[in-house]
């Protein structure tokens, strides 16, 4: 830390003051952004921040003026949490960076316009992110992080401050989204429901009129929503929404976004080329589409184990296991397609038999009661057309569309 | 401001003034005064003396207060005894102790009352007493005994005339214990009383106990009409006329005073705890009166001890005492009337909303007002003067270490005065039960009294009650009593906290801890609610339920115990109070005089009685009401029981055997005890069922600031007791009795019992939950508990009781988090099977998956519930029926409980998928009908074929008999037909096995 006088102190932290209350009387709301952005580490902040260690009694300086103490207690917690945030101390500075937000939001309460949305942005923003490493020191100092369930509480009560009528509500989608990055951090997605209630009932405020970046990341959020539930098919509607609007120029959003939709769209029966998974850096789904193109059961399986970690994780191990099924009609096709060539007569007849031998082929281990029983559930599951005869031990394909493709439906429907 | 200056200024001051105070007067007159007392009550009160006088010759005496409360205690025994002896020795020298003591007053009062009109006061007190001088405070105290007549005609007739109407006084008060009245009815008892010291001793213990309202009533009752008789005889015939035109006057004055007193009682109460703000609002009356009408409220204590005096003969001797109560009184009243009604309400104002401001006041009060009555009253109130500086240091000492202090410092004390207190135990016994028959040689009332107390009581060790009866006896005054039964709760508490309870030798335990409680706590009655609150967080915490543990063996249940200890605590200001009426029984004996000084004091303690009541109403007041809601009777008679089964000595012998006899011939008494005791029997039982929870809100209450992770919870754990290895489970509703709770290694056998028991899984559920209830009770987390939960969850998943499986699951979660090594993957294994099978939630699913280990996924049971997980995703039932049967652990019997849906699903697939027909004995095969055993078998593939053909038909499926006789499954015909038959035995928890039937039955043969 450089030395820095006490006269530069005061210089520095009176400047700010200035700045602050410049920004505050002119509704300069981009001046005000820069002077609350933390985790900007802007070198004036950064500098702000040397001068308050250096200069203790900030609230002194604060009171001095008629000016400053007008915001007197919103600058004295700012700078308590900046002092805090410099030295290290995470914990202090998300405690004091709180109490500056309740004063702050209290503030933005009063300005009728919205003026200050962009700066109500930032502190929420910042509310979130120095919980998290608030909750970080917490974990590594073996206690129990709990500011993150904190800063959640404390952007609900912006969330009520914007979701009125107005012109606040379009900051509502945005405080939303980091409500949302907040419950899926904690892993409480359940409370997402009111929120979501909340922005999608109300008739007032058309979607559309709320800033794209925000429409984005929350259909993103509501996508993997859905995509948890198995609900593919609106799953598919918001992510692809999400991947429409979304800034081409942001790689890795849309790779976030796509690490959602290719499962959707996979269980859809809709397969991506190849050159999409590498532009967006998703090798884990390459060996899972591969296998689905050409019915490798063992492709799939490994694949899966491959990336188990991180598909669990995402959340959609269950949804790429269950393109086992495609993989299984993959599969059946082949023999049908091989059969064709070889015995048009008796294409449409699988015997369970030849089943068995192609798994064995593939290293699954099966019988024919198990084999008869995943004939049974494709073709329950339509995936397959006809019947099994369990005498005979042999499928009976339709002779029409045997094997009927998804084309956009849900397996099973 | 002026309080908390006080405070200050007045603990040096105290010290300085004490000291001298003390030198003086332990130097010449309280030696005196002891060897009177000595000469008067006998070998017994030498000893007591002896180290009195030591204690108040002293100038340690005010130090050894600080130091500790137990030397408080002492302390203010001597200085009780000082007090006496110094009024009884020579007026002469208490005129000069004070005359000493006058500069320290002033400078005192200066402090403690920035008031000009306390100056005044004591400007006007210190002339008075000059002036007085002894022939005076003698006229005085006729007069007093006049007044006192008329007042006692209140209660006093009663309680003289018959000692029936004593004792219904007294249970009154035992009634109101709850309420609060019971100072009120306490004071008018103990003025009624009239004596002085008698009826402040019964006075006080009624008072601040209902628990003691037998005791009280009992011994007070006994007490009274015995000192009564004894100071009567000689002292009171001559004073009562002078009195009695004093106190015409003063008549009204008790009207008034006693009218306030009840409400301040009863306001008093509300806001103390339960018994214990009883006291408390009932000296907040109290003072408040004695504030606005300061004479009415002394004069009501005189007056009633004059009218108690009067109207009985046999009281007389109490008169005689009350009547050299009364001239100090007067002298008190005339003076310290302006003074206390100051300071009182100095120190009751503040004190009742903030207690350590008012225990500053007090203080400052209590010194100033000492000062002032030394200097007035030069040898009458040299003695109050005397005690109440010491008191007032005590206070001070009190205030500042008290709360710690004492309780180790009885124990001191106790050790330091063994001989004494042995001696101490006799003169209680003799004096003390009946103090003042040893003085008057109506001793054998008294011990009737105890004798009956004893009887009644079985819950605290006899040795105790007796040390109880012994330091109620000596109490001189109301205040005292007070003060006693204040320092006597400590004292029992204290012990019950050491567990020394039932051990300790309460015949030989020294009576000074006691007294000197008692000083302290009547006069710095401010100090004392400071003391007590800070001491009773300290004290009371490990009380509540180290006591409870060790106080069962003796007591029989927690309740017992809880009033035990309270007991124990009004014990000490019963022994106080003893001990303040022992030190009047020797005081009639030298002088007259003396019992005035102790009737000073004691009406200075009926002052600070209250504050000592409030004291322990705000930290103790619930203990005292648990106690007085406890038969007081009862628990009171265990301890003289027991007291007089220690004390095997002839002489006690003796004395119980002439205590049994005055019991005998007081009628009144007892029916005053059968009075109280339905009430106190009905208030006990409240207070029993309570206590327990009392106890932790006493915690808090007493704790007040104490946050709830502040509590010590290894010090309220219980430890079990009980060797039955059967239990049946009771959900508590109260605190755990140790009794009740069977230790770990019990436990162990227990779990043994039931995991090798033959009994159906309903009286294992019964026997698991005890077990674990006294797991939790006892704070046992290790593998036993693991083992515990684990053998309950696998008996629940074998009975299919899925709530009583997710309950121990989740405690084992817990345990295995904490490092605790079970089974934890056999466990990961079910939990996972459970969410796969029954939650259906796939995010849940998703975390639990990927919180496996690598060694855990290498586990035989998670590797199969793992694969029981792909098979139901999948839908493969052939997979899923082929790890049915090959299920390790317990897990077949969580799939067991999806085995339905599972056959659903899969004929539903078949019937759908498979043209035209399928053979049963396929299903049965594919579907797991045939059970685990051997396929071949041909007698099982029949029953597998029947069952599954049942099955079919319950669920629709269309079966047909192909030519050969087989039935086949018409999968056309039954694609549409299937259906899911509502399960006819459904129970809302989910098992057949459950229902209300087998319960009854098996909670029948449990």
């Amino acid at each position: 830390m450089a030395y820095v006088s006490m006269g530069e102190a005061h210089r520095r932290i009176t400047e700010y003051m200035n700045r602050f209350c410049d920004a505050v009387s002119y509704q300069d709301s981009s001046t005000l952004c820069r002077l609350l952005s933390f985790s900007s580490n802007s070198p004036p902040l950064l500098s702000l921040a040397d001068a308050l260690n250096v200069f203790q009694d900030a609230s002194s300086l604060i009171r001095q003026s008629d000016k400053f103490s007008e915001h007197g207690e919103i600058l004295a917690h700012l700078f308590r949490s900046l002092q805090s945030y410099r030295v290290g101390n995470l914990v202090e500075a998300y405690l004091a960076f709180e109490k500056f937000a309740n004063a702050f939001v209290q503030e933005f309460r009063n300005w009728e316009s919205a003026w200050a949305l962009e700066a109500l942005y930032v502190v929420c923003y910042e509310v979130r992110i120095l919980a998290e490493k608030a909750d970080k020191e917490l974990t590594s100092n073996g206690k129990s992080p709990e500011k993150l369930k904190a800063a959640g509480s404390l952007l609900m009560k912006v969330f009520g401050v914007l979701a009125g009528k107005g012109p606040k509500r379009v900051g509502a989608l945005y405080v939303t989204c980091q409500l949302f990055k907040t419950y899926f951090k904690l892993g409480t997605v359940n409370l997402c429901r009111s929120v979501i209630r909340s922005i999608e009932t109300a008739r007032i405020f058309d979607f559309e009129e709320f800033p794209r970046r925000d429409r984005v990341t929350y259909m993103y959020y509501t996508g993997r929503l859905e995509v948890f539930n198995e609900n593919f098919l609106a799953a598919d509607t918001k992510l692809s929404y999400a991947l429409q609007y979304c800034n081409p120029n942001r790689e890795r959003n849309i790779r976030m976004i796509l690490k959602y939709l290719i499962p959707v769209k996979l269980s859809l029966g809709i397969i991506p080329k190849d050159e999409l998974l590498r532009n967006y850096n998703l090798h884990e789904y390459i060996k899972v589409v591969q296998a689905l193109k050409k019915g490798d059961l063992r492709l799939l399986r490994h694949a899966l184990q491959e990336h188990e970690d991180r598909f669990l994780r995402s959340g959609v191990y269950l949804v790429l296991e269950k393109l086992e099924l495609q993989v299984y009609q993959r599969l059946m096709k082949k023999i049908y397609i091989i059969q064709k060539q070889t015995d048009p007569a008796r294409a449409h007849q699988l015997k369970l038999e030849v089943i068995a031998k192609t798994l064995r082929w593939l290293e699954m281990d099966m019988d024919l009661d198990e084999v008869e029983c995943i004939m049974t559930i494709l073709i329950y599951k339509n995936l397959v057309k006809g019947y099994l005869a369990h005498k005979s031990k042999v499928v009976v394909l339709s002779k029409q569309d045997p094997f009927p493709k998804l084309n956009g439906k849900p397996v099973g429907s | 401001m002026n309080q908390g200056a006080n405070t200050q200024t007045v603990a040096p001051l105290d010290p300085n003034s004490m000291e001298n105070r003390y030198g003086v007067d332990g130097n010449q007159p309280q030696i005196s005064s002891y060897q009177y007392s000595t000469g008067s009550d006998g070998t017994s009160w030498t000893s007591h003396q002896p180290v009195e006088n030591g204690n108040y010759s002293n100038s340690n005496y005010y130090h050894p207060q600080p130091t500790g409360p137990g030397t408080g205690n002492v302390q203010e025994m001597p200085n009780t005894a000082s007090f006496t002896s110094s009024s009884a020795s020579g007026t002469a020298n208490v005129a000069q102790d004070y005359s000493g003591y006058t500069p320290y007053q002033t400078p005192s009062d200066p402090h403690n009352y920035s008031n000009t009109g306390y100056s005044n006061y004591y400007s006007g007190y210190q002339q008075q007493p000059s002036q007085q001088s002894y022939p005076q405070p003698a006229g005085t105290y006729q007069n007093t005994g006049a007044p006192y007549q008329p007042l006692s005609s209140f209660q006093n007739p009663g309680s003289y005339a018959g000692t029936a109407s004593y004792s219904g006084t007294y249970y009154n008060p035992a009634d109101y214990q709850t309420t609060g009245g019971y100072q009120s009815t306490n004071y008018n008892n103990q003025t009624a009383g009239g004596y002085p010291s008698t009826n402040y001793s019964n006075q006080t213990p009624a008072s601040n106990q209902g628990n003691y309202t037998d005791y009280t009533s009992n011994p007070y009752q006994n007490y009274t009409p015995d000192a009564a008789n004894t100071p009567t005889s000689t002292i009171a015939t001559t004073t009562p006329v002078h009195y009695q035109q004093n106190y015409q006057q003063w008549p009204d004055y008790y009207s008034q005073t006693e009218v306030p007193c009840a409400p301040g009682t009863e306001k008093s109460s509300v806001a103390s705890a339960y018994s214990q703000s009883f006291p408390v609002p009932a000296v907040t009356s109290e003072m408040p009166a004695s504030n606005g009408q300061p004479v009415p409220s002394y004069a009501q204590p005189w007056r009633q001890e004059t009218g108690s005096s009067q109207p009985a003969p046999s009281q007389q001797p109490g008169v005689a005492g009350s009547t050299s109560n009364d001239a100090y009184w007067m002298h008190q009243t005339s003076t310290v009337q302006a003074h206390y009604p100051v300071p009182p309400q100095n120190h009751y104002q503040s004190p009742l909303e903030t207690k350590p401001l008012y225990e500053t006041p007090f203080q400052g009060h209590q010194r100033a007002t000492y000062p002032q009555e030394l200097n007035s009253q030069s040898s009458i109130h040299q003695a109050p003067l005397g005690y109440r500086q010491p008191t007032q240091t005590t206070p001070s000492v009190d205030t500042q270490r008290v709360s710690k202090l004492q309780i180790p410092t009885n124990p001191r004390i106790a050790s330091n005065l063994p001989s004494g207190f042995t001696k101490m135990d006799k003169d209680s016994s003799a004096a003390g039960a009946t103090q003042r028959p040893a003085y008057v040689s109506v001793s054998m009332p008294k011990p009737k009294d105890h004798t009956t107390a004893m009887p009644d009581p079985g819950a605290l060790p006899k040795s105790l009650r007796g040390f109880v009866e012994r330091a109620f006896a000596r109490c001189k005054d109301d205040k005292e009593k007070a003060s006693c039964q204040a320092a006597l709760r400590e004292i029992i508490i204290k012990a019950k906290e050491d567990k020394t309870l039932c051990t300790r030798d309460w015949d030989t335990e020294p009576l000074s801890s006691v007294l000197y409680t008692d000083v302290t706590s009547t006069e710095s009655s401010s100090t004392l609610i400071s003391s007590l609150q800070n001491k009773s967080p300290t004290r009371r915490p490990k009380s509540r339920w180290e006591p409870l543990t060790e106080a069962k063996p003796f007591v029989k249940s927690p309740p017992t115990f809880s009033t035990g200890v309270k007991f124990g605590g009004w014990n000490h200001q019963n022994e106080n109070n003893k001990k303040s009426s022992e030190s009047f029984p020797k005081v009639d004996a030298v002088t007259g005089f003396k019992p005035s000084y102790a009737g000073q004091n004691s009406a200075k303690k009926n002052f600070q009685r209250p504050v000592k009541r409030q004291r322990f109403s705000g930290g103790a007041a619930t203990a005292i009401d648990d106690e007085a809601s406890s038969d007081s009777d009862k628990e009171l008679t265990p301890y003289y029981s027991s007291a007089m089964t220690l004390a095997s000595s002839a002489e006690e012998k003796k004395r119980r055997d002439s205590r049994s006899k005055r019991f005998e011939k007081v009628q009144g008494h007892s029916r005053g005890n059968n009075l109280h005791k339905p009430k106190n029997a009905n208030v006990g039982n409240l207070h029993s069922r309570r206590s327990p929870a009392l106890r932790l809100s006493r915690d808090f209450d007493e704790s007040g600031n104490r946050a709830v992770e502040d509590i010590d919870w290894d010090a309220l754990t219980v430890k079990g007791t009980c060797q039955e290895i059967e239990k049946r489970y009771l959900r508590l509703t109260s605190a755990p009795d140790p009794s009740t709770v069977r230790p770990e290694d019990v436990l162990e056998k227990a779990l043994l019992m039931v995991q090798d028991s033959q009994k159906n899984y309903l009286y294992k559920c019964d026997q698991l939950k005890s077990i674990r209830q006294d797991l939790t009770v006892q704070r046992i987390h290790n593998h036993l508990t693991a083992k515990v939960y684990e053998t309950h969850a696998r008996l629940a998943l074998e009975a299919g009781d899925l709530p009583e499986y997710n309950q121990c699951l989740s405690q084992l979660k817990i345990l295995y988090a904490e490092g605790i090594e079970g089974c934890s993957l056999e466990f990961a294994a079910y939990s996972l099977l459970y969410i796969t099978l029954h939650s259906n939630n796939n995010r849940e699913l998703l975390s639990s998956m990927s919180r496996l280990s690598e060694e855990a996924k290498k586990d035989e049971a998670v590797r199969h519930a793992l694969s029981v997980r792909a098979a139901v995703t999948s839908g493969n039932y052939v997979m899923f029926f082929r790890l049915y049967k090959t299920a390790p652990n317990m897990n077949s019997c969580l799939m067991d409980l999806y085995v339905e849906k599972m056959r659903y699903k899969a004929v539903t697939f078949m019937s759908r998928s498979c043209r035209p027909t399928i053979p049963v004995s396929y299903l049965v095969q594919v579907l797991g009908f045939a059970s685990a055993s051997t396929e071949g078998s041909g007698g099982k593939e029949i029953d597998g074929m029947e069952e599954c053909s049942e099955w079919l038909k319950a669920h629709g499926a269309a079966l047909i008999a192909d030519s050969n006789g087989d039935m086949l499954l018409d999968t056309k015909a039954s694609a549409t037909s299937l259906f899911m038959p509502e399960p006819e035995d459904a129970v809302a928890h989910g098992d057949r096995n459950l229902d209300v039937n087998d319960f009854f039955t098996s909670s029948r043969t449990l």
